[in-house]
This record gives structure tokens, sequence and C-alpha cells, in this order.
């Protein structure tokens, strides 16, 4: 699926990308990762607060020192402040950090994104919504603000914006906890669905044992520590 | 050795300079920054790329919010003031035998002074606190950062809508509040007996006593009230860091507020009065 040596149509690149630690608060590492279309990469990160910062480094929002972040072929760098904004469209992201906004409906905070890049009509959107979120298992698009759902619907309501408008690339930071078991299978053959499009997967979660059924068709895995980012396997680089 | 000493005889300039520059840049960052980001308003506003739905949604809710939720407030405090002032001001000039100047008076007083603060005032504590707790809250909460991960740019997508909203809310609220407190004056006046003409004489001895240079500047007043106020409850809001909490945001975005208001005022006053 994707050339070793070659940087030709990655989805996702970081290249020695080595954070401001002031700015960002993500350890001053050099960062490698490639993400090629389709790719699936398994990133085992223990603390969320680590995988929130390192998911921000891939969206362009934390200042480099040093190195290069490529979202699409576009260096973050190299943007402007619209420029980013439209590419960050494309990335669909489930985030462990304050995803809600509380005084919007779930339904506004669902379809925000789409109603904010796209110029599809907002019925083709709803219609999007409401698929999304029958296949999610909701009975319906919530209305009901965010505090007022359950944090398995809040779950669920999460895979649907992030699946939303179909991204080139998800970012998805404990997305399932495996619980209860037709949001994990759904989320599963979602995922599955999105990469035989094209799309790029950056799973992050805090517990391996989530990656379990998944593992095998994973691309490469990685584990994200204070230290760096540190390879656990790849399957294209031992086949 | 000689650097060393050199280096150390600057220190205490140095020092001093540090903190002055410090005192400074504290005293003047939210003005320097309420500037820029008046432009910044302005700049984008006109830009079409700019309204999308999203930004149009938040500017329709912030418009209900602000003229609906200030429509009862504007009325009950414009019928109060044209009660004690409309009343006072005709009872006194009767007395004085000046009747003639009642209209200039009321435009003056009421129209040209007034109306606008008060206006600013309603705005900013029905409105403009709103405004800030919830920008506030989602600068704390951090949902700030993940409207920016989506790609929403928060200042376009909040900032903008309110501002220009508040800007529209002050016009409209600003019209209704001096129509109403002159319609309440010229009804208490009635039914005391002290003005007998009909309100169409009454409006003609306010219209007649209104500069042309009013027009503009009343209405300015009320615009530029609105869209200060709004500015400033959201950039407090949008600035708001971890050691902010409701309990020092709130008195600093109302003194803010207030201040935007009578700086407005006092200055198209001053440079007006002529």
């Amino acid at each position: 699926m994707s050339a070793e040596g070659g940087t030709e149509g990655a989805i996702l690149e970081l290249v020695g990308a080595r954070p401001m630690f002031d700015e960002s608060g993500l350890t001053a590492r050099r960062y490698d990762l490639r993400v090629m279309p389709g790719d699936c990469v398994l990133i085992e990160a223990r603390e969320p607060e680590r995988a929130s910062l390192f998911a921000d480094l891939c969206s362009g929002i934390v200042p480099l020192a040093d190195g290069t972040a490529r979202c699409m072929g576009l260096d973050w760098a190299n943007l402007g402040e619209r420029e980013a904004c439209a590419l960050r469209g494309r990335i669909g992201r489930i985030s462990s950090r304050a995803p809600w906004i509380d005084f919007y409906g779930t339904h506004l905070n669902i379809m925000m994104p789409q109603l904010h890049h796209t110029r599809r009509p907002s019925t083709e959107i709803e219609g999007n919504a409401l698929d999304l979120c029958r296949r999610f298992g909701l009975p319906g698009l919530p209305t009901l603000p965010p505090g007022r759902l359950s944090d398995t619907d809040l779950a669920r309501s999460a895979c649907v914006r992030a699946f939303m408008g179909a991204p080139s690339l998800l970012l998805l930071e404990d997305p399932v906890t495996g619980e209860p078991p037709d949001l994990y299978s759904t989320f599963l053959r979602e995922i599955t669905a999105s990469r035989e499009r094209g799309t790029s997967v950056v799973w992050f979660s805090a517990a391996p044992e989530r990656f379990r059924d998944y593992r095998p068709f994973a691309s490469q895995r990685f584990r994200l520590m204070e230290e760096g980012l540190f390879s656990m396997h790849d399957r294209r680089g031992t086949s | 050795m000689l650097e060393w000493a050199v280096s150390r005889g600057l220190a205490g300039p140095r020092r001093m300079l540090a903190l002055l520059g410090a005192v400074t840049r504290r005293q003047t960052r939210f003005s320097l920054m309420l500037i820029a980001a008046s432009w910044s308003v302005l700049r984008e506003a006109v830009r079409p790329n700019t309204w999308r739905r999203t930004v149009r949604y938040e500017f329709r809710h912030m418009l209900t919010q602000a003229i609906g939720g200030g429509l009862y407030s504007t009325l009950f405090t414009a019928a109060l003031t044209g009660f004690g002032i409309v009343t006072q001001a005709v009872y006194w000039l009767g007395i004085a035998g000046m009747a003639q100047l009642t209209g200039s008076l009321m435009v003056t007083v009421l129209v040209r002074e007034i109306a606008p603060v008060l206006v600013g005032v309603i705005l900013l504590g029905r409105s403009g606190m709103l405004m800030l707790t919830r920008v506030s809250r989602l600068t704390l909460g951090g949902q700030m950062r993940t409207l920016q991960a989506q790609g929403i740019d928060p200042f376009i997508t909040l900032a903008l809508p309110r501002t220009l909203a508040m800007m529209v809310a002050g016009f409209a609220l600003g019209m209704i509040f001096g129509t109403t407190a002159l319609l309440a004056g010229y009804a208490v006046c009635r039914v005391q007996g002290v003005i007998n003409g009909s309100i169409w004489t009454f409006f003609n001895d306010v219209v007649d006593a209104m500069r042309p240079l009013d027009y503009v500047v009343v209405p300015a007043k009320c615009v530029l009230s609105g869209f200060f106020v709004g500015l400033c409850a959201c950039l407090t809001g949008l600035d708001a860091t971890r050691e902010d909490d409701l309990g020092t945001l709130l008195p600093r975005g109302f003194v803010r507020g207030i201040l935007a208001v009578m700086v407005v005022n006092t200055v198209l006053s001053v440079s007006f009065s002529s």
C-alpha cells in the first residue's frame, strides 16, 4: 500500500517533527510517522492528554521547533490560517478532551464541521448524520444538549461526528471501550469500510486490549511515551 | 571584568526599563487587543467566505437573544426614563416659562446622551455577561481547542457574529428606547395637563430640535456601544487563563464593557458637541 522510501501520496507525515514544548506541552522529542491512504496506525498512549497533544501535532495545531508535519502533502507550517482550517476540515476526529459544546444541541455539535467546511445542502448533511446515527445504534439524530446524554450515547455521537463527510484522515482518541459490544463492532466495521475508501486511521488507546480484534489488520503499531513515539510492530516492514 | 562591571552598571536601569515596559504592556494590552480585534472583525465581515452557515446561525441566534432578550428591559427602562426625565423637564421648563425649549432639551438629554448609554448598559447586562460566561466556559473547558482541531476558527465563528449581532441590536434597541421614552414622557405630561398639543406636535418639536448631525451621531453611539460591548465580552472570554474563574472574569468583563460604553459616548459627544 505504501512505499517505504517514498513520501508521495502520504496522508500524514511527520519527519523529525519536534514540537515546541512551551507552547504544546508535548515532550520536545523528534517524531517520525508516515501514514499512507487506507493505513491504520494503532498507537498505545497510556496518558490520554499526551494522545490529544500528539493528535494536535498531526492536525498542525502544535507549532514545531524543528522538522516538518504534512497532511495530504501540505506542510502545516506553510499554510495560512484559512487554508489550515480548511485542511483540518478533512480530518475526522474523536477527542478525549472537552469534545462537546453544551449550549448547542448534540445534532449541531455533530453537523457543525460539515456545515462550516462544506457547501453540501443542509438536508443532505442531516441525512448523512441520521444514517450514521442509526448505524451507530442511536434511534435518531440526538437534539438534546450533550450534557444530558449518557456516556454511551455520547460515544456513539462522537463516532458519528468523526465519520461524517467521508474524511481523508481519522484521528481517534480512545473512540470505544469495548462496551457496548454493538458499538465496538459497528466501529470496526466503519473503519474497515473507510479504509477501503482510502481513509487513513490513527487510533489512540490508553488500553491496548481495546485494539484486540483489529490488531492483525493494523498497518503499524506504536507506543507513545514521554520519550517519544516507538514502533512496536510493522506488518509491511516484516512481511 | 570590564564587561561584567558594565553589565552590572546597566542592570539597574535595565531592570527599571523592564519594569516600566511590563507595567505599560499590562495596562495597554487589552486596549491594543481590542483595537486589533475590531479591525479583524471589520475586515473579516466584508469577506463573503466568512459568512458560512455556522457563522450565520450564530449571528441569527445572538441577534434574537440580544434584541428579544433585551426588549422588555429596554421598554421598561425607557418608560421609567421617559416618565422621570420628560416629566421633570417639561414641568420645570413650564415653571420657568421656557416651555418652547422642551423639544431641544429632550433631544439633548434623552435622545443624544441618555439613550445610547442606557442601551449600552442593558446590552452589557442582559447579553454581554451571558456571552462572556459562555465564551469563557469554552476557553476554560478546552472546547476552543476542540473547535480549532475541527478547523473552526473560534474568532470567526463566535466573536465575529456575536459582535456584529450586538452592534445591530444596539441600533435597534437604541431606536426603541428613544421612541418609548419620548412616548412615555408625552403620555405622562398629557395626563398631568402639562402638554396640551397633539403627539405629532410634540414629536415635531423634538425633530425640530435635532441637528442633521444627530441623525448620524446618535445611531453611531448605539451601534458602536453594541459593537464594543460585544467585542469586550468575547475577548475577555477568549483571553481567560487557567487562573481565572467566573468570579474574576465577570467583574473584569463588566468594567471593560462599561468603560467601552462610556468612552464611545464621551468621545462622540465631545467630538460632535459643536
